[in-house]
């Protein structure tokens, strides 16, 4: 496995920990065209880690990290399979191959790992290839061990809800995957229950939500949060639209706590956003353009365009600077008070990094 | 008898191994990879293209890895896994992008 340092050598060297106070440090970690997993220190803008992952295919790079934030579990491989790095050492130490022969099973970006960090969970659509056609069969909630090494198996499998997509964790053990509505599950026992009512929502001046989940950022603010586009009609007979709205659905992963809420009309497309950890009432939001508003007041603080397309955002621990990533090769550093370009990270290999998440974690 | 589609073929390579009792008439199953069915590049949520990922190329592998349209796009996931094995940047390697047909497919 390939180790590939540009910086300071010393720049992963220490402890990676939960770490507070003014020696701790962000940094970014992506996944990329043709096999690599970056690891990026966002304040020097510098690649410190290029880890060869040794993937079948990156795709699509949808990545969680530990709780301690050394070990970013990828899913990989066309969708199918789970890859655990240690992003100080590059070294591989976790794989689940979730299709057999017969059997392919992929997870439409449903991949999280419990709070403690012991449990990695997946839900899975198993589809059987018969001579002449195929058998959707019933989609799997995966539970594994993280300490489960390179052959992982699931400990446990329950019935899992279909059209499942983005997946997180709370700090009492529950399990919360967004589908048509977002459900809670007991990973212990399966048990399912919808925490927020989405496509089942009762709202009756609306229509039902849309929803993109593909990121699942946001864990480093104890948040699980989606957002929704909806129209809104003036009354419940629905002839007259009266806007067309952004809004989001979160849940606190301390506390369990779900809220849905409107904040904006529909002027632009986001395809992800994140809040600031210190000013809760700030979301950030990205596109082509990249937007800020105020989700208390419902007001567009700012928002300015984009060199390109970018599909994930993510926030510095101070709140100071959102990065946007995915699509390209490049990651662009924003000034959170101005909005203005203040940065950018172009990654080595030059490649694409798609749809693959951009997620940060804190360094000592 | 000559096979007309790919699943003609199939069915004729099932009884020539015997396992005919697998075989389902088409409209019992689902097939495909697609787990969306957006409208596809044509138009944005505005019914114009302004909104539409800029550049293409920005968009290309977020179309073909997850299917997302799969009628414009080669899929990655499924039916045409190396498409893009020699285009590491869609931006920049798109002519290495070829064009693909049903022989090509892995399904």
């Amino acid at each position: 496995m390939k180790t590939f340092l540009t910086g300071l050598s010393l720049a992963l060297a220490g402890v990676l920990a939960p770490a507070s106070g003014a020696e701790a440090r962000d940094l970014l970690v992506t996944v990329a065209r043709p096999d690599n997993l970056y690891v990026i220190d966002a304040a020097s803008r510098t690649v410190i880690k290029d880890c060869t992952i040794g993937a079948e295919h990156p795709s699509p790079g949808v990545t969680v990290m530990s709780p301690d934030g050394r070990i970013a579990y990828m899913l990989l491989d066309r969708w199918q399979n789970v890859v655990g790095v240690n992003i100080e050492t590059c070294e591989r130490v976790f794989f689940a191959r979730q299709s057999e022969e017969k059997v392919i099973r992929r997870s439409i970006a449903s991949l999280a790992v419990s709070r403690d960090g012991t449990r990695l969970y997946t839900v899975r659509n198993p589809v059987r290839h018969h001579p002449d056609h195929y058998e959707v069969m019933e989609p799997e909630f995966a539970v594994f061990d993280t300490a489960a090494g390179l052959d992982a198996k699931p400990l446990a499998i329950h019935p899992a809800p279909r059209r499942s997509t983005l997946m997180a964790a709370d700090d009492a053990g529950t399990v919360y995957i967004a589908g048509h509505d977002v459900f809670a599950v007991n990973p212990e026992t399966g048990d399912t229950s919808v925490a927020i009512a989405n496509a089942n929502w009762d709202r009756p001046t609306y229509s039902g939500p849309d929803v993109l989940a593909f990121w699942p950022i946001g864990t480093q603010n104890d948040e699980f949060m989606l957002l929704y586009s909806a129209a809104v009609f003036t009354d419940e007979k629905k002839e007259e639209m009266a806007d067309f709205v952004w809004g989001y659905e979160s849940v606190d992963l301390k506390t369990g706590e779900t809220e849905i809420k409107d904040f904006a009309s529909f002027e632009v497309i986001m395809f992800s956003a994140v809040r600031n950890p210190n000013a809760e009432n700030e979301l950030y939001g990205v596109y082509t353009q990249l937007s800020k508003h105020d989700v208390a007041t419902g007001e567009l603080i700012k928002r300015v365009d984009l060199p390109h397309t970018y599909y994930v955002i993510n926030i510095s621990s101070d709140g100071k600077e959102v990065y946007v990533g995915g699509t390209n090769s490049d990651i662009g550093v924003y000034d959170t008070s101005t909005l203005e370009r203040i940065g950018e990270i172009q990654l080595p290999s030059g490649g694409d990094m798609s749809v693959s998440t951009l997620q940060i974690v804190q360094a000592e | 008898m000559k096979p007309l589609n790919q699943k003609a073929d199939r069915v004729l390579k099932a009884a020539a191994e015997d396992k005919m009792d697998e075989v389902r008439a088409m409209q019992t199953v689902t097939a495909g990879c697609a787990t969306t069915f957006d409208p596809g590049w044509e138009v944005d949520p505005f019914g114009s293209v302004a909104a539409l990922c800029q550049p293409m190329e920005a968009d290309l592998y977020g179309c073909s890895d997850p299917c997302w349209w799969p009628a414009q796009v080669p899929d990655t996931m499924v039916v045409h896994p190396d498409w893009d094995a020699n285009a590491t940047s869609a931006a920049r390697d798109w002519r290495a992008l070829g064009s693909v047909f049903p022989g090509d497919s892995n399904t």
